[in-house]
């Protein structure tokens, strides 16, 4: 089936996409890599009148390091997965992306497109729930940083306003004494969506006393999510075995799966934890 | 609406007005009739459209024509040389790679991708390269010993450009 009939814009900066973003309001819809959107559109789910594409606007196809990374919403997973910046600040953040989809996929899809869609199946949103991400967004007013626990407020909705645009992905420089673990758990094949998606990020004191936690979940729940309550479990613990079985319990508690091809409800709930758990024995045992 | 576009397929230079929410793989198949490249799933997820743009393997059913303009497209009637089939397509024959066929040309898209970036893939790189390429009757053994034997061929000298990009 082709596509549904659209004007299509593609303008040079961020500043000019607002603006059509403003003018358009909700008859207009960003197009970042365009897989999801190519789909939404043959699929009829989506019908705007006007595509403001963000393949032309150079600023957002950058990686800086500036007391952190931030990642422009063009960067495509490749480029991510390829980028020796990444690999030294984030590494976690290369593993995921280069787990999204196949190759192809992965040159076509943007970071910052991922991130929009909002599926709750998004390889790279626990990694970057994980590391504690902000996003970085402009709007006709200027700039605002929101933490990425508050961007996902429900199934494929995010927080970003009608007028705004998600600019960049910010990763915090990772301090001493951090660790990371990544697992995509697939049932069927590696490049399918997953059953679930878990990144563990601890710091550790000089006793390996655990002094902070973040826990990203993806595929269990209608958005991407922390593991709040699991992050609690493991704060002022040291990693024994009690606590880790104690916090794999707690990432349960955070899940509302639905049940589909990657699993049923129940098998999604269960693997949740035994990841988890997997995750954090792993680095205990360093 | 339509636009006016200036690609570049196969080293054939292309003007023409195309509209608004035609993709690539529309372009490719309907206003220049090269029927090589086939569709199947429409979302992505199969691989058969998979084509280059500036060297890089993309879906043409998840691209639109129009963000193509001034890029270098090749499909798979750009990979024979000398207007004969190139090293890595007879690879495909001799290892009998081919079965019905539909899947072929995003396989050798994706391979010849591959091996620019890896003049000498392993069996488990070729696997992991192809993993977005489904083949339904399942040849995949042979499919990755002709990648594997092209590359093989080659020893380590790095990939030259095709012909069709000079």
């Amino acid at each position: 089936m082709s596509l549904p009939r659209f004007d299509y814009r593609a303008p040079k900066t961020v500043e000019e996409a607002i603006e059509l973003r403003q003018e358009f309001g909700d008859d207009a819809l960003v197009m970042a890599g365009g897989l999801a959107t190519m789909i939404l559109l043959r699929e009829r789910l989506v019908s705007p009148r006007v595509i403001v594409s963000l393949s032309e606007v150079p600023a957002l196809r950058r990686i800086e390091a500036n007391g952190g990374l931030r990642i422009g919403a063009m960067v495509t997973h490749s480029e991510v997965a390829g980028s020796t910046l990444v690999a030294k600040t984030a590494p976690m953040l290369r593993g995921a992306c280069k787990r999204v989809g196949s190759p192809a996929i992965r040159n076509m899809g943007t970071l910052g497109g991922s991130i929009c869609h909002g599926d709750a199946a998004s390889d790279t949103a626990p990694a970057l729930l994980a590391l504690g991400a902000e996003a970085v967004i402009a709007g006709p007013a200027g700039d605002r940083r929101l933490p990425l626990n508050e961007f996902f407020v429900g199934m494929l909705t995010t927080a970003l306003r009608g007028n705004e645009l998600l600019t960049a992905l910010y990763v915090p420089q990772p301090a001493a004494g951090t660790e990371t673990r990544f697992i995509k758990y697939t049932a069927t094949s590696a490049e399918a969506f997953s059953t679930v998606t878990v990144a563990v990020w601890i710091a550790l004191d000089d006793t390996r006393t655990c002094v902070d936690a973040r826990i990203g979940l993806g595929s269990i729940a209608p958005t991407p999510l922390r593991a709040a309550a699991a992050e609690n479990v493991l704060r002022g613990q040291k990693l024994s075995r009690e606590v880790i079985a104690e916090a794999a319990a707690a990432a349960m508690t955070c899940t509302d799966p639905s049940s589909g091809g990657q699993g049923s409800a129940g098998y999604r709930r269960e693997m949740t934890g035994v990841w988890v758990r997997r995750l954090l024995d792993d680095m205990a045992s360093r | 609406m339509t636009q006016r576009l200036s690609l570049t397929v196969n080293g054939e230079h292309h003007e023409l007005d195309v509209p608004e929410n035609r993709t690539l793989f529309q372009l490719i198949r309907e206003n220049l009739h090269l029927t090589g490249t086939k569709d199947a799933c429409r979302q992505g997820v199969c691989g058969s459209c998979t084509v280059l743009v500036d060297g890089i393997a993309i879906r043409s059913c998840l691209a639109l024509a129009v963000r193509c303009h001034g890029k270098h497209i090749t499909t798979v009637e750009g990979l024979k040389t000398d207007g004969k089939v190139n090293r890595l397509q007879q690879e495909f024959m001799d290892a009998g790679a081919v079965q019905c066929g539909y899947c072929t040309p995003g396989m050798l898209m994706m391979a010849t991708a591959l091996l620019r970036e890896n003049a000498a893939p392993t069996d488990e790189e070729v696997r992991e390269a192809l993993i977005g390429n489904l083949c339904r009757c399942t040849g995949y053994g042979r499919v990755v010993r002709a990648v594997v034997a092209a590359g093989a061929s080659r020893g380590t000298e790095p990939a030259k450009p095709l012909a069709a990009e000079q």
